[in-house]
């Protein structure tokens, strides 16, 4: 009998090697192990195997079972891995890839993310204020009197009923030191509107980004090293600010801010990119006046106040030299900001 | 404002290298935006003539000349030009010069020929841009003479004057500046100092000021007997210096004391006038020949200088054609006034007309230099044209001088500035801007109106000082977030998502300002327009972001772009209560994915991609209500409880073919300033515990009946067990053959499950035949099993 096993145990491994899908697989192990299968056959046998050989027969039985079982499985297993090897062979891994739509935020949208997020981490909150505004936010509260050359209506656009749209994101500083007393720590982002003929670098709208802070003791060091902050981080550590004595009617002393940068792409020339100053008695006054309150007193308080422009920071920082590519929406433009 | 610096030499010490001044004046802020070099500064060029010229006998294109150049022997020189004859006069570099480029000329031998110096063109020199051959010289010029006499060199800075600072429109108030920052003596000529003590006569007659308030002071003398003629070499050098042209030794004296000084001066014939002075408004309609050759029409907001009889001058602003210095004027009238700076500056705005003296006059005039400028220009046209002045000027009114006296607190300045400013550091500026100590502080001159409170004085001191004494302070703040922090936030995040991969939309930024015929393409609101409007493609706010997107896919269209998503998000206008609001506004149109060589062409979108990218905004509360709207071919509103607050559809065809498009262009816009920007906090639902069973049903209803109706009517079950409704299957056909016509086919996945334990086969018999029962009843459906 331990010869018939041996031998039925090689006739089946023989025949699953034989065996070319799983059919045939399938019927060398119902010729082996089905019910009527040649080891299923053979096994009836064990009754007449005398009582000592009986362990050992029956190991051996067992032995053969499992080595035929076991050879199936492993054979359906060698079948499945070369199917699935076939099924993959032969691609051209070197198709280009499906592409995903992808889409972009604007560049000066971009511009102004990164500003923010530096403004707020020197404590900086967000205010806001209308376009359309009154004489009052735009100039007056401002310290520019009505005879003011900005003040007409050559230069700013009127709304029948007599206001405007406001000329400077300044007015925000007025509405917010209206409703705020001090301190105030405020950005305010916003388009603004100047009645210039549109051009490669004009466009009678464009976006400007301001800054206030009003509290005791406020110091134009203090303004110096807010603008020196905010240009190092957005441009690189070998930023050089220059600030430059200048004439603004709501600030006193007043200053352009020049900056030199590699990341301006300039060389070594100053590129004018702000204006700034210590917030003038004269706004004060007329906010008091407003509020009917003290709240704003100059001898207490003092601040500071800056604003620039996106428009011309992205289209210097990006290389862009016309204006109007920022509002046309040309999505080969829009793409390259991705 | 132009500025001489051989002038100013006159004045005050100037460094020796001009970008060092105008670095020192641009810090200060008084920016230098350019300067310009004219003439020749280089040593050793000198006139020489032409003796003898000959062919180089080794290079065809060079000639061996002989030359003078004033010294005893002619000397050889080697040249390429060909433009001379013998006889012509030319400049010559001498062995020991320096040419531009740092070129030295030496003595030495031309393909064999010994050439001791180098005959020049005017490029050479410096003294044009562009020049061929050898600059030829007056035939009058002296053999010998250094190149630098005959173009004397002057340099001319373009300085960029603020409105606040008038004072600098002079080169006198000018030096006071740089004598002050650069720490050196402002050096004023006895000429002028001795002009400042003038006394008047009373007008009586001769000046009526008939608008006081705009002209509160005026003055006029006559000299007699003038010879009117060219100007001597200096005045006329001065003036051309700084880009004025000579006119005659008169005008040129008022030019140059102007220039000086800072007082527009005017000189009439006064063989033309006729009676006395009338400073008077001009009457409707008055018109007036200008110096310019121009006729303007005056009103009565405009100011005159009249005779009895007419106009002879725009006050302040210009002079009239009639009644100006001509070569025949004998005797003139010399006016010299202060005149209100608002009137000028509106005078000069309304005519569009401005000058040197409007320039001036609107941006204030030293009310105590009106007399003193008068002085100083009788004093010069009695040296350059003869003639006998009045003994004095005739005065009508008073001069508006005003020398306010300025507290000042050293404390205060060095806690404003942040600085250890010193107290004779302040001292020293202040008293080199013309300002005097009192008790409590300073009293300012009055040629600086801009200095007349505390915080005045200190800018000085800033400015001069420099920025750089301020050490940078570095100071941060808590501050609470606003509700415009968080409309930022909402916004970015809305940007950040809609052009992630995937949904992939381009942001768009389009103008405010649009036409109104663009506006109607997609009504929103009632329109605001502007009063003054540039053109009337921007004659009205944008009610709606829709037509700056339309018009950029138009655009798009043009440069050959088809498959477009695009996206703005910013302020609308509509008149109203609700004036001005934020907006979300998206447009698709084209493929709905990028095409790729598995697929070549992808379908196009249509309405259902543009629902399921709102979907995707994630808008609280918002249900999608069928409606009309006037530009859409489809069109649903977005409702928040009763409130419209967006809409959302397909553009009319005819709309989309105007704009030159190939496929639907689907559109929506949103409200968002109605929508919470607090970032939502999430709650956690608990995750399901047993498993669930998906059954599909497909049923044949009334083609009419929405989605939404059958959805509605398997919800209002309230099955407990359904957890889930998916349509996966929408089929009609209009030939009546596989769905019956007037029907269509759809199908469902219908998902169910208990929270409490896994479902047997007949428990999900059970609900599925109980919802199928309910669709029969509620809208008549027979199903296809």
């Amino acid at each position: 009998m331990d010869q018939q096993l041996e031998q039925l145990r090689a006739e089946a491994l023989a025949a699953l090697a034989a065996a070319a899908d799983e059919a045939a697989i399938e019927a060398v192990r119902i010729a082996f192990l089905g019910r009527t299968g040649k080891i299923s056959v053979l096994s009836e046998g064990m009754r007449t195997v005398s009582k000592e050989d009986k362990p050992r027969i029956g190991k051996l039985l067992n032995e053969v079972r499992n080595a035929v079982s076991g050879g199936v499985e492993a054979r359906k297993a060698a079948l499945e891995a070369e199917r699935d090897q076939a099924a993959l062979a032969g691609i051209d891994l070197t198709l280009p890839g499906i592409p995903v739509p992808q889409g972009a935020v604007h560049p000066i949208n971009q511009m102004l993310e990164r500003a923010v997020a530096i403004f707020r981490k020197m404590g900086f909150a967000l205010a806001d204020g209308p376009d359309i505004e009154d004489e009052w936010h735009c100039f007056d509260a401002l310290n520019t009197p009505e005879d003011h050359p900005a003040r007409n209506e050559a230069d700013t656009f009127y709304l029948p009923d007599g206001r405007l749209l406001r000329t400077q994101t300044s007015t925000v500083q007025a509405r917010t030191m209206e409703l705020v007393a001090p301190p105030v720590r405020i950005i305010a982002p916003g388009c603004v509107y100047r009645r210039d003929e549109a051009d490669a670098t004009h466009l009678a709208q464009f976006t400007q980004i301001e800054g206030l802070y009003v509290d005791e003791g406020v110091t134009l060091g203090d303004l110096k090293g807010t603008i020196e902050y905010f240009f190092r981080e957005l441009l690189g550590s070998d930023a050089q600010v220059r600030m430059r004595p200048h004439f603004f009617p709501f600030t006193e002393p007043s200053f352009e801010v020049d900056i030199k940068a590699s990341a301006l792409g300039k060389g070594d020339k100053w590129l004018e990119l702000a204006g700034c100053g210590m917030v003038d008695p004269a706004v004060f006054a007329q906010i008091n006046k407003k509020r009917g309150d003290q709240a704003y007193d100059a001898e207490k308080y003092t601040g500071f106040a800056f604003g620039f422009g996106l428009d011309r920071l992205a289209m210097i920082l990006s290389g862009v030299s016309d204006i109007r590519l920022f509002t046309e929406n040309d999505v080969r433009f829009l793409a390259q900001y991705k | 404002m132009k500025v001489s610096l051989n002038w100013l030499k006159e004045l005050v010490d100037l460094p020796a290298d001009v970008n060092a001044l105008s670095e020192i004046l641009t810090k200060a802020g008084v920016e230098v935006e350019g300067i310009e070099t004219r003439g020749c500064d280089l040593d050793h060029i000198v006139v020489a003539q032409i003796l003898e010229t000959a062919q180089h006998p080794n290079a065809d294109r060079l000639s061996v000349n002989k030359v003078a150049d004033g010294s005893a022997e002619p000397r050889q020189i080697v040249c390429g030009a060909k433009n001379f004859k013998v006889g012509d006069k030319v400049p010559l570099a001498l062995p020991g010069a320096v040419m531009p480029g740092d070129f030295k000329i030496k003595t030495g031998k031309l393909r064999g020929v010994e050439s001791a110096g180098m005959m020049c063109s005017a490029k050479e020199l410096g003294l044009a841009e562009d020049a061929e051959g050898l600059l030829i010289l007056s035939p009058g010029a002296v053999v010998g003479t250094p190149i630098k006499d005959l173009f004397p060199p002057e340099t001319v800075l373009d300085v960029e004057v603020t409105p606040n600072r008038p004072d600098l429109l002079s080169h006198v108030g000018m030096a006071r500046e740089i004598a002050t920052l650069l720490e050196k003596p402002l050096r004023i000529p006895e000429a002028i100092l001795g002009c400042k003590s003038v006394s008047s006569a009373p007008a009586g007659d001769a000046i009526a000021l008939e608008a006081p308030e705009v002209c509160p002071f005026y003055t006029a003398r006559a000299i007699r007997g003038v010879k009117v003629g060219p100007s001597p070499a200096w005045l006329r050098g001065k003036l051309e210096s700084v880009g004025l042209r000579s006119i005659n030794n008169i005008v040129d004296v008022t030019n140059y004391v102007m220039l000086e000084l800072g007082q527009p001066l005017h000189a009439f014939d006064q063989a033309k006038l006729q009676g006395g002075i009338r400073v008077r408004p001009a009457t409707a309609g008055e018109k007036f020949l200008a110096l310019d050759g121009k006729t303007y029409e005056l009103g009565p907001n405009h100011l005159v200088i009249a005779d009895q009889q007419r106009a002879l001058a725009i006050a302040g602003v210009m002079g009239g054609e009639e009644s100006g210095v001509t070569e025949t004027t004998t005797d003139i009238l010399l006016e010299s006034a202060w005149f209100a700076p608002a009137k000028i500056r509106h005078t000069s705005r309304e005519l569009a007309l401005s000058s040197d003296s409007s320039y001036r006059f609107e941006r204030t005039v030293d009310p105590a230099g009106v007399l003193a400028a008068s002085a100083r220009a009788v004093a010069l046209i009695q040296e350059v044209a003869g003639g006998q002045a009045e003994p004095a000027p005739r005065a009508a009114g008073t001069a508006p001088v005003s020398a306010p006296e300025v507290p000042f607190r050293l404390e205060r300045c060095r806690a404003l500035l942040g600085a250890d400013v010193a107290a004779e550091t302040v001292e020293r500026i202040l008293t080199g801007f013309g300002l005097e100590k009192t008790a409590n502080g300073w009293r300012s001159p009055s040629f600086r109106p801009d200095l007349v409170r505390e915080i005045d004085l200190i800018e000085e001191v800033a400015r001069v000082i420099g920025i750089e004494a301020v050490p940078a302070r570095f100071v941060t703040r808590y501050t609470a977030s606003s509700e415009a922090d968080r409309r930022f936030d909402q916004a970015t995040q809305i940007r950040r998502q809609l052009s992630a991969p995937g949904l992939g939309f381009h942001e768009a930024r389009s103008l405010t300002l649009i036409s109104e015929k663009s506006a109607a393409v997609f009504p929103a609101g009632n329109l605001l327009k502007v009063r003054n409007p540039l053109g009337e493609d921007q004659a009205v706010l944008r009610p709606s972001l829709v037509p700056g997107l339309l018009e950029s896919l138009a655009r798009n269209f043009r440069a050959g772009q088809r498959d477009l998503r695009l996206f703005e998000l910013g302020r609308v206008f509509q008149a109203g209560k609700r004036e001005e609001h934020t907006s979300l506004a998206l447009v698709l149109t084209g493929a709905a994915a990028p095409a790729s060589w598995r697929e070549a062409k992808p379908r196009t979108v249509d309405f259902f991609d543009l629902k399921g990218v709102i979907a995707t905004l994630g808008l609280k509360g918002v249900t999608l209500e069928t409606a009309t709207h006037p530009a859409l071919a489809l069109a649903v509103e977005l409702h928040r409880g009763k409130r419209v607050v967006g809409v959302a559809g397909q553009l009319l065809p005819a709309t989309a073919r105007d704009l030159d498009a190939s496929a639907p262009i689907l559109v929506a816009e949103i409200d968002l300033d109605v929508f919470d920007p607090a970032p939502a906090t999430r709650r956690f639902t608990e995750l399901p515990k047993f498993p669930a069973v998906t059954r599909d049903i497909a049923l044949l209803v009334a083609a009419e009946v929405p989605h939404e109706k059958i959805t509605a009517s398997l919800l209002s079950a309230k099955e407990p067990l359904l957890v889930g409704v998916e349509l996966f299957d929408v089929f009609t056909d209009p030939e009546g053959v596989k769905v019956p016509a007037g029907q269509k086919s759809v199908a469902y996945a219908l998902t169910y499950r208990s929270a409490e334990k896994t479902l047997t086969a007949e428990e999900v018999a059970q609900a599925h035949q109980k919802l199928k029962e309910r669709l029969k009843a509620e809208l008549a459906a027979t199903f296809r099993e």
